[in-house]
């Protein structure tokens, strides 16, 4: 990768960042907003680093509670995906089920939660996986359902079992949308991390620290904090981006990066082409 | 089974459908047939849609079962099994996830391991025809023709004797085409395998072929069974010489009078 590639994926995202903090100043600034309404973006972001040292626990503990969350919502969402694409029976009956679970409103499963669990890390994980699991299995479903039939039917003529063809050729054609359904669950895994941390807290969150600014009137305190959520969102995020970037070579490259270099032994050739 | 045929190459039965006959409901498919196909040769298919071309293909590759009759490949019963035949399609099923080399080898990948012969024969193949500089090329890279020749290479790399080509070339533009035959003659006279090809294209069924086998549907049934006697190699030539023409006509009536009824 050349430094002009680089700059060119990176100049896009930059600019946009710049424009969005830029807009804001301009806001607050022409408009005269006063402070406790809205700051100004570097009062947000001191905010953010002169309270350091309380707000890092507390955002290590959410992105804690974000990346549990979103690996056991994968893995269930791919077990799910997997079960119902393979059992057409059980798709049918836990298809509604599923439907319905989205349905229920994230801050009213955050009580009951509490109820069961406690206010421990564990509500939070829950809530997270809950969100996370739905576009996963939604995906990875449709993937799989949506294998080319002749492709099957070839595995099939070539003598295949069942199971090679799933590892060899269902696997590796539902990546594609697996990671669509990943990146829709990045980008909501925060989201859920947080209204959890509101529902089902005690004392220490990022929620929690948030609402407490807001009582004190602090408003770069609650806007840094926003930022610093919208942070953690974004990081995941990207690095789901970076991990579909590097499971589809085939969809950026012409020419595979670690390919074949040849043959040690070529003998069995010589017999087979028999010239 | 290998014994009885030495010395016989070229002359013996490879497969043979005996008596076959293939239902849906009501629908006869296939009506019972018998059909002989010497090892070695080429044995076009030509037939309108329905008439129990791809039925028959799927019969032979053990997708379907008969109700009737027995599938025998090289003397052993074959019918409801899989596992025997090479097999290709119009569409050339490559999975983009995998290099040209990692295609070729798919069918080992499917049924055991891949073994570092299998990568040398497929590299070997590669290199043979034209491509031996695309192996590490995922197949997004690759033109139409190139494809094909990828997807033929497939059917050839598990080594099995009969070859089910079914319109493998249908979608190609007809410059493409025409390389492609000549290629897949050239490729057949190399690797002595036996090829039951399916086309709608008549040009094509006689270009190719030993042997032309005429079928027709409700029920779907062999018609007429046309040796093709020019000589070999095939060029360009034979195209337009009398000896083609005239055995054109022969099928294209042949089809015609068929449908007419």
């Amino acid at each position: 990768m050349t430094w002009r590639r680089v700059l060119k994926g990176v100049l896009g995202p930059i600019i946009s960042l710049v424009a969005v903090v830029a807009i804001w100043q301009a806001i607050v600034v022409w408009g005269h907003v006063a402070p406790y309404i809205a700051p100004r973006p570097l009062a947000a972001f001191r905010a953010i680093t002169s309270n350091w040292s309380v707000l890092w626990p507390l955002t290590s503990w959410t992105i804690k509670e974000t990346v549990y969350g979103f690996v056991a919502g994968v893995v269930l969402g791919v077990s799910f995906g997997v079960i119902m694409a393979k059992i057409p029976f059980l798709a049918r009956t836990i298809y509604p089920v599923l439907i319905m679970s989205q349905a229920i409103p994230i801050v009213a499963l955050a009580l009951p939660l509490v109820l069961i669990l406690g206010f421990s890390l564990m509500p939070k994980v829950v809530i997270v996986a809950w969100i996370v699991f739905f576009p996963v299995t939604v995906n990875v479903l449709d993937g799989l359902n949506n294998v080319d039939k002749d492709l099957l039917t070839l595995s099939r003529v070539l003598g295949a079992s069942k199971f090679r063809t799933f590892v060899v050729i269902e696997i590796p054609g539902a990546i594609t949308p697996l990671f669509s359904g990943l990146k829709i669950g990045a980008t909501y895994a925060v989201t859920g991390a947080i209204i959890a941390e509101l529902a089902a807290s005690t004392g220490s969150s990022l929620a929690l620290y948030q609402h407490t600014e807001a009582g004190q009137l602090n408003a770069a305190g609650v806007y840094g904090t926003t930022i610093l959520m919208t942070a953690i969102g974004m990081s995941w995020f990207l690095l789901t981006l970076g991990a579909e970037y590097l499971c589809t070579p085939w969809r950026r490259r012409s020419v595979a990066r670690r390919g074949w270099r040849g043959a040690k032994n070529s003998s069995a050739v010589t017999n087979k082409q028999g010239e | 089974m290998q014994g009885l045929y030495i010395g016989g190459v070229s002359n013996s039965e490879l497969l043979r459908l005996d008596g076959v006959e293939k239902r849906f409901g009501e629908t006869v498919a296939l009506q019972e047939s018998t059909i002989s196909i010497d090892r070695g040769s080429f044995v076009s298919i030509v037939g309108p849609s329905g008439c129990g071309k791809s039925t028959l293909f799927n019969v032979v590759a053990g997708l379907l079962t008969p109700e009737k009759g027995d599938i025998l490949l090289d003397g052993r019963s074959v019918r409801g099994k899989t596992g025997h035949v090479g097999y290709m399609l119009q569409k050339d099923l490559l999975v983009p996830w995998r290099t040209v080399l990692g295609n070729i080898t798919l069918g080992a990948r499917l049924t055991r391991r891949v073994t570092s012969d299998d990568r040398a024969q497929a590299s070997a193949f590669a290199s043979r025809y034209g491509l031996g500089e695309f192996l590490n090329h995922y197949p997004g890279s690759l033109s139409g023709g190139m494809r094909q020749r990828v997807a033929l290479m497939r059917t050839l790399a598990l080594n099995q004797p009969l070859l089910l080509l079914d319109e493998p070339f249908g979608a190609l533009d007809a410059q493409t085409r025409f390389e492609m035959q000549q290629w897949l003659l050239q490729v057949w006279r190399d690797s002595e395998r036996t090829v039951l090809f399916i086309t709608h294209d008549v040009d094509e069924a006689v270009f190719l072929s030993d042997r032309v086998l005429v079928m027709s549907p409700r029920p779907g049934r062999v018609v007429d069974d046309l040796t093709i006697d020019l000589p070999r190699p095939r060029t360009l030539e034979t195209l337009t010489s009398p000896e083609f023409t005239a055995l054109k006509a022969t099928i294209l009536h042949q089809l015609h009078a068929e449908r007419a009824q």
